[in-house]
Formats: structure tokens, sequence, C-alpha cells
């Protein structure tokens, strides 16, 4: 085990905005036109340096459609960061996203989760403008990017980012194994976790 | 957790909705979406029993209802793999192979149950190879006992 942490990432939004294609560009390189919709939910890992620390990913894909709704919310329990797609072809998946925001709100654990919102599907012609998905970032204090899985355009960038600032932020994660040289019991781990306070921060 | 096959339900969660279907089981009519949704808790659980119990409701809906065919079948498959039952849990990925040739979650489930095979091959051989040494002795037996009549 040769990376600091690891970090779980969820991938939310509207069933068909590329969720899964994303996931795919990120971890392989590779693009699929016929993408068949996810089934429940998928995961897969990747390690990537960030600011001279290798962390290792574990990314949740989650099924956009409806009926897995009720299902994949368990999946937000402990997520350090999460990336809201929508596509900027299809007015409609930015507007439900307000959904995925709310389900984020009632479901995620971690009070400092880190956001990003994502457009994605910019090699098609565009019916959303980018200061529409800039603004809705804003609204939610989420950090924004475009992208398009098909030509990889933005996508690194897209995790880089999200990692970036996770790794930033003070108390949202913490480091495993005998890389660290402070060991925090269990039990104070969540009294950290449950306590409000952040102040801390990983020595590494 | 390296793959999708690691991944455990939460008691919560399967308690949730094992309470939803029971109720729906005493009022006499459980709907798919009920079943499934317990089905899909079992078989993510970390005990073998109710993984089966899970396989038997994901075979029933299979058989029923076939709106839901796709999920029914990848979760056939995750639960024979987790109990260890790959060829089966195969049979299920190549089912559904014919229909998504190209579907990269159920290729990736394909390939982390051959893996598993492989790792677990030996002991798998060792199991049966033992189970013929068990059978060997008692057809020895057999014949000594009916030998002994004589």
């Amino acid at each position: 085990m040769d990376y600091v942490t690891t970090l779980k990432i969820l991938v939310i939004g509207e069933s068909g905005v590329g969720k899964s294609s994303i996931i795919l560009a990120f971890t392989t390189g590779d693009y699929n036109a016929s993408f068949p919709a996810t089934i429940g939910v998928d995961y897969k890992c990747k390690v990537m340096e960030v600011n001279g620390l290798k962390v290792k990913l574990g990314i949740w894909d989650t099924a956009g459609q409806e009926r897995y709704r009720t299902l994949t919310n368990s999946f937000y329990r402990d997520a350090h960061g999460a990336i809201l797609v929508y596509d900027v072809s299809e007015p409609k998946t930015l507007a439900k996203l307000n959904e995925w925001v709310e389900e984020l709100q009632v479901y995620s654990t971690k009070k400092n989760i880190v956001c990003l919102v994502v457009g994605n599907k910019i090699d098609k012609p565009r019916a959303v403008p980018r200061e529409a998905g800039q603004a809705f970032a804003m609204k939610h204090r989420m950090l924004f990017i475009e992208s398009s899985a098909k030509t990889q355009e933005g996508i690194n960038l897209a995790f880089e980012e999200l990692v970036q600032k996770i790794i930033e932020t003070p108390g949202l994660w913490e480091s495993t194994g005998s890389s660290s040289n402070i060991r925090v019991s269990n039990e104070e781990r969540r009294k950290q976790e449950e306590s409000s306070c952040y102040d801390y921060t990983c020595t590494i | 957790m390296d793959d999708i096959l690691d991944e455990v339900v939460s008691s919560e969660d399967l308690q949730k909705f094992e309470k939803v279907f029971h109720e729906q089981l005493h009022q006499g009519k459980v709907t798919p979406k009920a079943q499934f949704e317990y089905a899909w808790c079992l078989v993510r659980s970390k005990y073998p029993t109710d993984i089966r119990k899970g396989i038997l409701l994901l075979k029933e809906l299979f058989h029923s209802h076939t709106d839901g065919k796709r999920d029914y079948l990848f979760y056939l498959a995750i639960g024979n793999a987790r109990i260890k039952e790959y060829n089966k849990a195969s049979h299920y990925v190549k089912t559904f192979l014919e229909i998504e040739p190209a579907n990269q979650q159920v290729l990736a489930l394909e390939r982390q149950i051959n893996k598993r095979m492989e790792k677990e091959g030996l002991i798998g051989m060792a199991v049966a190879g033992g189970a013929v040494l068990a059978l060997g002795g008692l057809v020895g037996l057999g014949i000594a006992l009916a030998s002994s009549k004589k």
C-alpha cells in the first residue's frame, strides 16, 4: 500500500448524462458510444497523485434511473467528494440536479464534503450556456467544470480539482496505515468526526 | 475494497428493506420493487444463508417479471459469485452478455469472477480431491461389507 489515504467519491445525476462514461474515460481513457444504463451501483478504483501525495480513489457510480433512487442513497455515507453531472445538450438535466443536491444534503454524512458540478458532452451541440452551470455551482458553493468523456476534455482536470480540494480540506480525510506518524484510535476518530470542529490537520 | 464483489450491505439497509418486504408479504401482495430491493440487500450480505435467500427471490422475479430482467441477471451473478458458485455466476454473466455483449459493467464482473476462480482454483480442487478420497473409502467399505456377508 503506497498511498496515503483512500477517498470515497460519489458520482450522481440523471440517467444518460454520462456518469459511467466519465469514470471510464478517467480510469482507462476509453470511450464507448452506446453505454447501457448502469445496474444498481458500480465501483472503480484508481490511484492518483495530487500535491505529491498518492491517494486511492474509490469511485462509486450510481444508477441514474428513478427506480434505483431508494437503493442508492445509502452509498452517500462517508463520501469525501461528490461529482454532480448534467448534460450540456439537455437543459432539464441541469434543472434536475436540484433534486440530487437535496439527496446529497439528506444522505451524506460528512459535513464538509467537497462537491463538483460537471457539465458533460461539450462535444455535442450546446443547449445550456456555461454561465448557467457556473451559476448553479456557485449558488450551492460547489466547484464547476465542463467536460467531454468522448474527447477526454476536462476529465482528468475534474478529478484533479476535486481531489485537490478534498486534500486541502482539514478534517475531511485521514491518512491510512504505516505512512502516518500519528496513530488515532477508532474511538478518537469517531469523536473527531462527530464534533463540529475541524481544526486539526493530518501530518504525514 | 478492490471490486464490487467485496461490497457488503449495511445492516440498517437490510433491515429497512426486509421490513417493507415482510409487511407486503403479510398483506398477501408483494410488489416486484419490494422483492427486488430486499433481494438486492440479501445478495450483498456477509452471510451465505442471506445470499441464498436473495438468489431464490431473484430467480422468482426473473421468471415472473419481464421488466427488470437485466437487473435480476446481474445480481444473480453477483450473489452466486459471493457464495463461490462461480460456474453459476459465469452462466448468468454469459446469458447477460448474449443480450448486451459490450456491457462494461458486466464484462468487469466477468473478469472479477475469473480472477477469483483462478485464485481459489487450487483450494476448490483440493476439496474435490478430498471428496473423491472419501467416496473411495465408502465404496471400499461397501465392498468389504458385501464380501463379509458371503
